[in-house]
């Protein structure tokens, strides 16, 4: 049996013009999403802050409480919203991705893991514009109850946040690759992101569901309540335990190779696919 | 592993060590469903009733040919013989089915002008998008950006967004773009005819002075006066086959008489 392969002298080449293209097409997203409007790059700040106002005075007003776990209640929705949302738009973003792009799938020598991991990497910077709001939102309410700037708040840039975008880059490249055979996926996973939303304790808590219901472990077995607790926990301050180290690495270092590994043995046939 | 090493080996042997481009014994095939299904519920209705029909196309068979460094080969054909099909493999978009592919050297592939340009982006971002794509930094793109302005005649639309110009306009910055790099192969498929005539000589006299300065071509056309202006020798394809490959003006002769045959 001949071997089937390509040889090519320019892999360094290959691997700068990657970076490249993924630096400038983070750009590229980053700033599309604001294009022609009269306030511009400020609104990646104005947004998230103008919709965590909203979303906080809302959830205060229905829950009425003060502070949950520890921390200051508006604060406490907020960072999970944010940390859901990036997943939000990173896997949304990323799932058409391959079939939006189907020009230079078939046309340039692209590396094809690249639409992912441009959406990924564009919801993270979305992440840290978010956290300028989530920061406003904290000065304002310094005084109430679990509110500080702690030096726990730079494991956000590592450990933390490398690991949740592994873990949105692992789920991303499953749906990318299901989407190129079935449409259906996006509408599936709408409906499952939602769902999902629900099940990770974003304005609620665990606690609050102890006292009424036994079956909270299953709650446990959702990834997102790890990544959620962890980000509230380096808000107030504590380092988290090993232990919730290691489960966020499993997790995320699990996703991405599953993923990696779906889109890999895939990407042979997109192009005949889409 | 031992046959990777005793292919390599004996295509060492037999091939000249100046080929850029090496293709042996290449066949392509599609495994084409014979509907496009991509709903799931259509897949697992067809899936059940056993109905999953598969068309296997054979697109390429069995083809073989080396190219030289520096010289510059034309691809006749007609419609649907396997000519972009062939650009395609050489530029590393497909795996073969069967048969290997060498390529010694860097490929700028220009099958559609413009691929990956944002309309919503405007000119002037669209060439740093692009040229990141090529593999250029921001610097590098910099220094190349007031030539590529300048081939590209739009250095009054440049901080307009590509949805207002002109498909001709959008032709014309793509190539600009594409041809600042000096590859070693260039592969063009049926670009050129594009613009207006004046740029279209602009066109060809720019790939000209590339093959002057060592670029490898590989045009694709259908038009065989264009590949005996700009290519040495000229492979002619016909339903996946090699019919002949020899100089541009023999097979562009023999090619023309076949088409006026039909």
């Amino acid at each position: 049996m001949q071997k089937k392969y390509f040889e090519y002298s320019d892999k360094k080449q290959k691997f700068k013009r990657s970076v490249n293209t993924l630096t400038s097409m983070v750009n590229r997203n980053v700033r599309n999403q604001y294009r022609n409007s009269v306030l511009g790059i400020l609104w990646t700040v104005l947004n998230p802050l103008l919709n965590m106002i909203v979303i906080a005075m809302v959830f205060s007003l229905i829950f009425n409480r003060r502070e949950m776990e520890g921390l200051y209640y508006p604060v406490y929705i907020l960072s999970g919203n944010i940390v859901f949302g990036l997943l939000r738009t990173a896997t949304s973003n990323a799932l058409p991705c391959m079939v939006k792009n189907y020009d230079l799938l078939s046309k340039t020598r692209i590396v094809h893991e690249i639409f992912p991991i441009s959406n990924v990497l564009s919801a993270v910077v979305n992440f840290l514009f978010s956290m300028i709001a989530l920061f406003v939102v904290m000065l304002i309410s310094l005084h109430k109850p679990g509110i500080g700037f702690h030096p726990t708040l730079l494991l956000t840039v590592l450990p933390y946040l490398p690991l949740l975008a592994l873990f949105c880059l692992g789920i991303s490249f499953i749906l990318a690759t299901i989407y190129i055979r079935f449409r259906d996926i996006q509408h599936i996973y709408s409906v499952l992101l939602t769902l999902w939303m629900y099940l990770t304790p974003l304005f609620y808590s665990l606690e609050m569901i102890e006292q009424h219901h036994k079956a909270v472990f299953l709650l446990k077995l959702n990834p997102m309540y790890y990544y959620v607790t962890y980000f509230r926990q380096i808000l107030l301050g504590n380092v988290p335990s090993l232990l919730t180290h290691g489960v966020l690495c499993a997790w995320s270092i699990g996703m991405c190779a599953v993923g990696f590994v779906f889109f890999h043995f895939s990407k042979k046939k997109f192009l005949l696919y889409i | 592993m031992d046959d990777e090493k005793m292919i390599e080996k004996s295509e060492k042997e037999n091939v000249a060590p100046d080929a850029l481009v090496e293709v042996s014994n290449v066949s392509m095939r599609f495994r084409m469903p014979a509907q496009k299904i991509d709903n799931l519920k259509e897949f697992c209705i067809k899936f059940v009733k056993r109905q999953l029909k598969y068309n296997t196309l054979e697109v390429l068979k069995n083809i073989s040919f080396h190219v030289n460094r520096g010289e510059s080969v034309g691809i006749l054909g007609r419609n649907g013989a396997g000519k972009s099909t062939l650009l395609k493999l050489i530029s590393g978009i497909f795996e073969p089915t069967e048969g290997t592919i060498k390529v010694r050297g860097s490929i700028v592939p220009l099958l559609k002008l413009g691929a990956g340009f944002d309309p919503e982006a405007t000119g002037k971002e669209n060439v740093f998008l692009n040229g990141a794509m090529l593999g250029f930094s921001k610097k590098e793109m910099q220094q190349k950006y007031d030539s590529i302005v300048e081939f590209a005649e739009l250095g009054k639309f440049m901080n307009m967004p590509l949805k207002n110009y002109s498909s001709g306009m959008i032709a014309r910055l793509g190539f600009a773009i594409a041809v600042d790099v000096k590859p070693d192969l260039l592969i063009v498929d049926e670009v050129l005819a594009v613009g207006d005539a004046a740029f279209q000589q602009k066109c060809a006299e720019k790939i000209s002075s590339l093959q002057q300065t060592g670029t490898t071509l590989l045009l694709v056309s259908h038009s065989a006066s264009q590949v005996k202006r700009l290519c040495k020798s000229a492979l002619w394809i016909k339903d996946g086959e090699i019919v002949m490959y020899d100089d541009a003006e023999k097979v562009s002769a023999a090619y023309a008489a076949d088409c006026q045959k039909q």
